[in-house]
């Protein structure tokens, strides 16, 4: 990081002397495309470096209804997975390590809105986990690595590795051409150094456009889904209705668009407002907004802090309902 | 494999987000992808070793598989199951010359072919005869149309792959009281009972003139079938004695149709399984790609693709595999 903070205090004054120093200071795969066997050959033992690690990190999970995948991120063995790997809270589910180890496992919380989910093993002393990359540190264009375990577990193939690149982030969505099938739900993606970056998700009709959870969606509701709480699209239905259309861009939560007749209408809420917390928390996703309000009922007032061009405004609002909208 | 459904979501459900594919300025473009022309860029020479070691085998104008140019004599080395009735090759600037079967390799599904009439200048394929070391190593083939190359890694353990058997087709009943044969649950549609006309809750009496009486007795007679082997049933339909002649179909071609994750796959090689050794790899090519070689970043050649197993799976025969036979077959 000290590296870019550098470059991009150089871009200012000369930029013959950032593509010099661009080509010395980065790494293979920092570059926009690697050039040479060289930055090749390095993508690919960066990649071994870290790979016997990440794996003993990443386990099969078996439910009622199927195979999936997770990776643990905690010693104690908090598992990432996705929403529709668990399908609710309180689930058993079982786990298979690395080496085979069958063991128990009951879900936590998540949500159908981004398809993040969690797990906690059970009973188990000391458990092999990885960490979580740093929030908004993954971007376009970054190479990564899927493992996971497709079709299900099978002991004499063991997990499968895949290459990618990032092709697209925004909002709970990452896309990366990494390949994936059924049975990788819930898998682990990394950076190449070897940090969690998302979570398999959903599988594209195109073989190279697979959808993944960031890392920054689960950092987001964190305690949300450590607290067993589960949104199903039922529960984010009901409760509360603000009527905003928002999407996270660089300066914050942005609204998109108002919906007619609703709470945010009727309060003046305007296109570009940046909405900042709600009730004191910080809205630094959309779901996060959603599970909030959907927390709440309709008329309970929120407070809401939101800047509009460069100005801080608070709003007490009573929220509507989502029936009367329709 | 795992008999448990896997987990795929194939579309997006009514929650998420549509900016990702509405606005095409938000996403990689293509040459920077792992697949695209910036990135095929850097492994230079490699490239062309890949391309002009390949061929296209074609047969009624249709290409059908890859080839390996393995001898400078003009020796092709491709998937037997894949490309039966090749007549014609064409290599990667498009020049078109006649081949001939010259040997062929049942436990490996490898046939060697031989192009007919000289003039033409072949490539020296350099093997790499390290297998040990390929996980998560670079994997390079030639792309389908051998105009550009297809990248991924090895990943998964190099493992034997066992036979997976003959197959009829059917579900059978458990219960193994019944002294009038094994009563089918369940017929497969276009499976290999389902084209002989066996029907649900015909009994199966005899398998090959033996009586059976339990299901794991028709297993245990399946076991050392293969597909395209014939097998003679004695049923009983409704207190009729009928015979019945079944050839014996693929499991994964049977059960494919019900295996999503192999919907979401596309055509897959019919011959995926009975290798002595195999590498997986990711490299996105079809079906029809088999034969071709894979090489390692040094431009080396590592193994031949043999059988596209689904849509993140390829298994590629080593040097080690092919070295005994290439050797005995190539001997001067």
């Amino acid at each position: 990081m000290i590296i870019r903070g550098y470059i991009a205090l150089l871009i200012a004054t000369s930029s013959a002397a950032y593509s010099l120093l661009a080509a010395e200071g980065l790494m293979p795969w920092e570059k926009e495309c690697p050039e040479n066997y060289e930055d090749l050959l390095r993508i690919e033992v960066q990649i071994q470096k870290h790979l016997s690690k990440t794996k003993s990190a990443v386990v099969s999970l078996e439910t009622e209804d199927g195979a999936g995948s997770g990776v643990i991120v905690s010693a104690e063995g908090l598992v990432l997975t996705a929403a529709h790997v668990i399908g609710d809270r309180g689930k058993k589910i079982t786990a298979i390590l690395s080496n085979g180890k069958r063991v128990s496992a009951v879900s936590l919380g998540g949500s159908v809105f981004s398809d993040a989910g969690m797990l906690k093993i059970e009973n188990e002393a000391v458990l092999p986990y990885v960490n979580l990359a740093k929030v908004k540190d993954s971007s376009l264009g970054n190479w990564c690595y899927a493992l996971g375990h497709p079709g299900g577990f099978d002991s004499t193939r063991g997990q499968v590795l895949r290459l990618g690149r990032i092709i697209g982030k925004q909002d709970e969505t990452m896309q990366t051409d990494c390949r994936l099938l059924g049975g990788d739900s819930g898998g682990p993606l990394f950076n190449l150094n070897g940090e969690v970056i998302a979570i398999h998700s959903r599988i594209s009709q195109q073989a190279e456009e697979n959808f993944h959870i960031p890392i920054e969606t689960f950092v987001s509701n964190w305690d949300f889904f450590m607290s067993d709480e589960f949104y199903n699209a039922q529960k984010l239905q009901e409760g509360g209705f603000l009527g905003v259309a928002s999407s996270l861009t660089p300066e914050g939560l942005t609204v998109l668009g108002i919906v007619e007749g609703s709470a945010a209408e009727k309060f003046g809420l305007l296109e570009g407002d940046i909405l900042r917390t709600l009730d004191e928390e910080p809205l630094d996703s959309r779901e996060k907004l959603a599970i909030l309000v959907s927390n709440k009922s309709p008329k309970d007032p929120v407070v809401l802090e939101l800047s509009r061009s460069g100005r801080l405004l608070t709003f007490r609002v009573p929220l509507g309902s989502r029936v009367n909208q329709e | 494999m795992n008999h448990l459904a896997s987990f795929l979501f194939v579309l997006a459900c009514a929650f998420l987000p549509s900016v990702l594919a509405s606005t095409d300025d938000s996403l990689l473009e293509t040459p920077l992808r792992l697949n695209g022309i910036r990135v095929q860029q850097a492994f230079g020479q490699t490239q062309n070793i890949a391309q002009n070691a390949t061929v296209k085998l074609l047969r009624n104008e249709k290409v059908i598989a890859h080839g390996t140019v393995i001898d400078p004599r003009g020796f092709i080395l491709s998937k037997a199951s894949a490309c039966i009735g090749a007549r014609y090759l064409l290599t990667d600037s498009g020049i078109r010359l006649p081949v001939k079967a010259r040997k062929r390799d049942e436990a490996c599904d490898l046939v060697l072919l031989e192009v007919i009439g000289g003039g033409h200048e072949w490539p020296t394929l350099h093997w790499s005869d390290n297998n040990d070391s390929t996980d998560a190593r670079w994997a390079i083939s030639a792309s389908p149309e051998l105009d550009e190359i297809r990248l991924g890694l090895f990943g998964g353990k190099a493992r034997p792959i066992g036979r997976e058997g003959g197959v009829m087709g059917v579900v059978l009943s458990d219960d193994n009281q019944s002294e009038r044969g094994i009563r089918v649950l369940e017929v497969i549609p276009q499976s290999a009972a389902d084209r002989a006309g066996l029907k649900t809750n015909d009994r199966i009496l005899k398998i090959d003139h033996r009586s059976v009486r339990s299901k794991q007795q028709v297993n245990h007679a399946m076991q050392k079938k293969d597909p395209g082997d014939l097998l003679l049933l004695h049923i009983n339909r409704m207190d009729d004695a009928i015979e019945l002649r079944v050839t014996l179909g693929h499991r994964s071609v049977t059960f494919d149709l019900f295996n999503r994750n192999l919907l979401m796959s596309g055509p897959t090689s019919k011959r995926k399984d009975n290798f002595p050794l195999v590498l997986q790899h990711d490299i996105p090519i079809h079906h029809n790609n088999m034969g071709g070689p894979v090489f390692n970043l040094e431009g080396k050649c590592v193994g031949i693709n043999i059988a596209r197993v689904d849509r993140v799976t390829n298994f590629a025969l080593p040097h080690t595999v092919l070295y005994p036979i290439l050797r005995d077959w190539l001997k001067p």
